[in-house]
């Protein structure tokens, strides 16, 4: 750092290290995303108008986006993706919040990591959709069963990784907070919870995007609205353009999803980038 | 200079109401100390220190230099209190030292800033537990921000920050809070040769006028005897103390005067002597011989 740098300017301004400098530039990279869904669409398009499939199983490309078009006209579409939505939000708010809570407090108390650290790494191991049997009987086929099931998937998956996320905080920064004697509160903020954020995100991610696609598997079986349902009843009256409908507007909506996580974690974590959060 | 503005400037204020101030002003005494870490895959363990003696008198300047392995970084840690598992004594006043006190400061060698913290940030987490007002609290930050030259980057990440300008936060934040004793481990280490003699003067000064016990810990036999008003010397295998002189030396020192140059000359040739491949060649395996070498080439 020279003096001359310093005195030229009233202030210095921190620009975010050029991470992205070997990137192309953004129309580029949107035109290359959109490559393969068009070699897609093209094959589909081939596949319906040369008869590669019968029609009733794949319906052509301008079938399916005319019923899009009617589904949205209707307010259908409105109505089973507001159910979907509705379903996963409240499951995952209720996930994660509790995961939150038992992942900090197995992260901090080894006792507590003992008591329940061998069960969720097991239960892990079973797949969502693995309980719905046991659910069925329990609670029965109705909206609580979607709840319970999607809340598990999001409590395990935050659990775990909340948990690990504070057990893997370096302990060479651990020792600042103690050479500083910070209280548990303090070094938790200052310390520990910044640096399991990626991890804690992780679990997050990771349980909404799972818990998103057991909710469509679920409303395949349960209740009268939602995507799953719309597919469903798409496949049942020999519909397939509905069913590819449904399909997509579950991919995209499961993309937006995560892309909103990404971007919430991207404001934990605007230090990496250099953009000030204070 | 940066910090040419210097730590006169700063008001001194009643810091750290919590820490019991005796002990910091009593004699450090450390007797017969080891320490011992598991060793990993041999059996047996590893001795990084063996029956070390040392005592340091309230207000002196002691330096201590040893070539990579010898202990240093260890001694420090268990004097800063991080680390309670030990043989012998440590002790202030009398009182042993068990666990930290803000009134024992740390530079860390691998400097361990937050990276999720500003410099000032990084620096303010020193007087988290200071008592001081959250007004105080901003100008303690603000003046050492100055005094190490650093306050247009005041909100700079560390992953923005040169490994020099890095040093200085992490010196910076050591200071802020007036510890009664400041254990520096190697806190020059990447400053270009200008901003290190700078900041060897102000932390002379500093010391100086608010009669802070420090302990630095450095490679650099020069910067030792410049700063020291004794220069301990370390040798590896077990990490014990090799040799103790006291620098006669009136302040502030001159490196071109004759003793001066005769002194750090007398403590290099503990290096280059005969006796220098026996002592290395106690090193811990593992440990290249010529890093213990290079060390001493600048
Ligand atoms: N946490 C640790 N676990 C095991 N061995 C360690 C640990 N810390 C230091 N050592 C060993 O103790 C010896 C002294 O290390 P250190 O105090 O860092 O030396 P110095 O600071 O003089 O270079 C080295 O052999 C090192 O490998
Ligand atoms: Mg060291």
């Amino acid at each position: 750092m020279s003096r001359s740098a310093l005195a030229s300017g009233s202030s210095i301004r921190f620009s975010p290290r050029p991470f992205a400098a070997g990137r192309a530039p953004a129309p580029v990279r949107i035109l290359a995303g959109l490559v393969l869904p068009s070699a897609l669409l093209l094959l589909w398009h081939n596949a319906s108008t040369r008869g590669w499939a019968p029609p009733q199983i794949l319906p052509a490309p301008a079938v399916a986006w005319s019923s899009f078009l009617d589904l949205l006209a209707s307010g259908d579409l409105r109505t089973h993706v507001q159910a979907s939505l509705i379903r996963v939000l409240i499951s995952f708010a209720l996930g994660s919040a509790a995961g939150l809570a038992l992942g900090l407090a197995m992260g901090l108390s080894r006792r507590l990591d003992d008591l329940f650290g061998a069960v969720f790494h097991g239960i892990n191991q079973v797949p969502t959709l693995g309980w719905l049997p046991v659910l069925i009987v329990v609670v029965g086929i109705n909206d609580r069963l979607t709840h319970i099931l999607i809340a598990q998937a999001v409590f395990v998956s935050v659990a775990i990784n909340t948990q690990r996320g504070i057990r893997q905080v370096p302990e060479r920064l651990v020792e600042v907070a103690r050479a500083y004697r910070l209280s548990r509160t303090q070094s938790l903020r200052k310390v520990v919870l910044p640096a399991a954020v990626p991890q804690i995100f992780t679990g997050i991610r990771f349980g909404l995007a799972n818990g998103w696609a057991s909710l469509v598997v679920v409303e395949l079986l349960v209740g009268s609205e939602g995507l799953g349902y719309l597919m469903s009843w798409g496949r049942q009256a020999f519909q397939l353009d509905l069913v590819l409908v449904a399909i997509v507007a579950v991919g995209i909506i499961g993309w937006i999803l995560d892309a909103g996580l990404a971007r919430l974690e991207g404001t934990f974590t605007a230090w990496r980038t250099g953009e000030a959060a204070a | 200079m940066p910090w040419a503005g210097g730590f006169s400037a700063i008001d001194r204020k009643p810091l750290k109401p919590e820490v019991d101030i005796m002990t910091t002003k009593g004699i450090l005494e450390i007797r017969n100390l080891g320490k011992a870490f598991p060793a990993n895959g041999r059996k047996g363990s590893l001795q990084a220190l063996d029956g070390i003696n040392l005592s340091i008198r309230p207000g002196e300047f002691v330096s201590i230099v040893g070539g990579s392995g010898c202990g240093k970084s260890t001694l420090l840690r268990l004097i800063s209190g991080l680390d309670d598992e030990f043989q012998g004594e440590i002790s202030i006043g009398g009182a042993p030292v068990r666990g930290t006190s803000l009134d024992r400061g740390i530079v860390f060698q691998d400097l361990r800033l937050l990276p999720w913290l500003t410099a000032e940030a990084n620096i303010a987490l020193a007087l988290e537990n200071s008592g001081l007002s959250k007004a105080d609290k901003r100008q303690a930050v603000a003046e050492h921000l100055k005094l190490v030259g650093l306050e247009k980057f005041a909100q700079a990440y560390p992953h923005q920050l040169s490994g020099g300008m890095s040093q200085r936060v992490a010196i910076a934040r050591g200071l802020v809070n007036r510890p009664g004793l400041l254990l520096l481990d190697e806190p020059f280490g990447a400053l270009d040769a200008l901003t290190r003699s700078r900041l060897q003067a102000e932390l002379e000064r500093i010391w100086r006028e608010e009669g802070i016990t420090m302990i630095l810990v450095t490679h650099d036999v020069e910067e030792a005897v410049f700063l020291g008003d004794r220069v301990i010397v370390m040798e590896p295998g077990p990490g014990r103390i090799r040799r103790e002189l006291r620098i006669p030396l009136p302040r502030p020192r001159r490196r071109s005067d004759p003793r001066f140059l005769e002194i750090k000359e007398d403590i290099l040739r503990e290096f280059t002597g005969p006796e220098t491949a026996e002592a290395e060649s106690l090193e811990p395996a593992g440990r290249p011989l010529a890093e213990a070498r290079l060390d001493w080439a600048a």
